[in-house]
């Protein structure tokens, strides 16, 4: 199959990016500054992502929220214009088709962004639940609109010098807004994948891709490939399609609620009438009461749960990796590497100097909670690490990590 | 520079090179450290360790991945260079100098000779970018 290339694979050429293929796209894995340079330039400035390779669908029409609320686990007819959440396609068994982020820029309908890698199983997936429902129409804006995130502290104040009609999506997280940037027409969104507290995601029309591109640039964004978006959501502990979730390394099906980043996706789900995957949906966040309780008797709904994991010893542990608690087998690592860091200062500021720490994130039996200390099989050495709630928090417009 | 004259080379990208005295000295080649991208991790053996010619001898780990090294010649482990794993940066630009990595007393001298040497070493590196 032959690779496909993004809007702005001229500009990533002239950036000295070193290409790979991802899910089928000629992709930057990193530029010249690298992926802990680039990780770093982030958290302390503004980076720039070239995110067209991802799904994006347009889904419109009288029944179109109706369609969304049975076909997704978020509610749909409770987002209003000007705002976007977290959502997941589930399967009827509770495990995921993908996740994904609804947005509803304007009253005319919803785009909803999808994994690149998942992009052809989803599309097949809604074009198989859209028959059932009359007046909905769904279009693959991938080739129309060109996708691109600005994330770090530095970012809005680049959006502010370029804005000239409309709005920013402000002041809270996940707004959306329909914003004139150097007098080229963008949809923001202020939702990211990289724990960063000042985040913009934005869709353009393909001709405006490169001049746009070339305005954040000149105005201060730094690019960042793939490798440190990676770095970069593992730190954050948040969720990748094929790692945390879909299936296990034994092919079994990851419940949605193991991932607690999923608990976003369903907080609306009294609201809705039937869905796909509710029963199942339903048995997991029972059990996650339980578990809040002490109560483990039933554990088949859940039996694992994904964590953040912090290596105490010097090492790294990565993905495949065995954990044992107690000497018992207790899991596997999902996603693990070493990520660098600003050392923040006595008010959670960066400063100058940098550190770095290995960081994982885990599928462990679910009785494990924060603050457990378990052991990581790395090539027959046995790592400790801890179970530990995060690894970077936000601090006003950073986002530092923590060594707690 | 992408090539030591003076030393030998595995197809792993591990170098040796004879000295000092009847010991040798072992790194890993700058073509190697370049393609690893930023070096965040590196283990090596305990002086005393005793290695065959083809053992691994360490792990170096770049964000993305993690790789063995192979060590060229069999031998004791005399010297292990504790300054590198501090300070990986040193392998971007001292591959074949102050950032060796372990010295050995040789067990079998003569492997050395049996190795790529550097104008080999080169053609091999053509034909793997290509």
């Amino acid at each position: 199959m032959e690779t496909k290339r993004t809007l702005f694979y001229h500009k990533h050429i002239e950036q000295g990016a070193r290409l790979v293929d991802f899910a089928g796209w000629e992709m930057p894995i990193q530029y010249p500054a690298g992926i802990v340079g680039e990780h770093l330039t982030t958290r302390k400035s503004a980076g720039l992502f070239d995110v067209s390779h991802m799904g994006r669908f347009s889904i419109r029409g009288a029944n179109a929220a109706a369609f969304l609320d049975y076909a997704l686990t978020g509610y749909a007819g409770g987002l209003e214009t000007g705002s976007s959440h977290y959502t997941i396609l589930a399967q009827p068994d509770g495990g995921a088709v993908d996740d994904a982020w609804l947005y509803r820029f304007d009253n005319d309908g919803f785009i909803l962004v999808v994994n690149a890698s998942n992009k052809d199983k989803d599309w097949k997936h809604l074009q198989g639940l859209v028959k059932s429902f009359s007046n909905v129409e769904m279009e693959d804006l991938c080739e129309k609109l060109a996708m691109l995130a600005l994330q770090g502290p530095k970012s809005e104040d680049i959006l502010k010098t370029l804005l000239t009609g409309g709005s920013l999506p402000a002041p809270k997280r996940n707004a959306a807004s329909v914003a004139v940037l150097a007098g080229r027409e963008v949809r923001i969104g202020r939702t990211g994948y990289t724990g960063e507290p000042v985040c913009f995601e934005m869709m353009m029309q393909a001709a405006d891709a490169e001049y746009l591109w070339d305005m954040l640039i000149k105005n201060g964004a730094s690019v960042v490939g793939l490798g440190a978006r990676d770095t970069l959501r593992l730190e954050a502990s948040l969720p990748l399609y094929g790692h945390e979730m879909g299936t296990d390394i034994d092919s079994k099906v990851i419940p949605i609620l193991a991932c607690p980043a999923a608990k976003l996706a369903v907080a609306d789900i009294d609201k809705k009438k039937d869905f796909i995957g509710k029963a199942a949906i339903q048995r997991q966040l029972a059990a996650l009461e339980h578990y809040k309780k002490g109560n483990f008797s039933n554990t088949s709904d859940l039996p694992r749960r994904i964590v953040s994991l912090r290596i105490l010893d010097k090492g790294i542990v990565r993905q495949g990796a065995k954990i044992f608690s107690g000497g018992r087998d207790a899991g596997y690592v999902t996603s693990g590497t070493m990520v660098p860091c600003w050392k923040p200062d006595e008010s959670m500021r960066p400063t100058e100097q940098t550190d770095q720490r290995a960081v994982a994130l885990a599928y462990v039996d679910c009785k494990l909670a924060a603050g457990a200390e378990v052991e990581v099989d790395v090539r027959g050495r046995m790592l400790k690490a801890k179970i530990v709630r995060k690894n970077l928090k936000s601090a006003g417009i950073y986002a530092v990590a923590v060594f707690e | 520079m992408m090539v030591d004259k003076q030393a030998r080379y595995l197809r792993t990208h591990e170098w040796v090179k004879k000295g000092p005295a009847k010991n040798m000295t072992i790194g890993l080649t700058a073509f190697a450290i370049e393609q690893l991208g930023d070096i965040v991790y590196i283990e090596l053996p305990q002086v005393g360790k005793v290695l065959k010619k083809g053992d691994i001898f360490g792990i170096i780990e770049s964000v993305k991945s993690a790789s063995d090294m192979y060590s060229p010649v069999g031998g004791k482990v005399v010297e292990v260079n504790a300054v590198v794993p501090d300070n990986p940066d040193m392998l971007k630009t001292q591959a074949y100098g102050d950032a060796w990595l372990i010295r050995v007393e040789p067990s079998a001298p003569a492997e050395f000779d049996g190795l790529m040497d550097a104008d080999a070493y080169e053609k091999f590196l053509q034909t793997e970018a290509h």
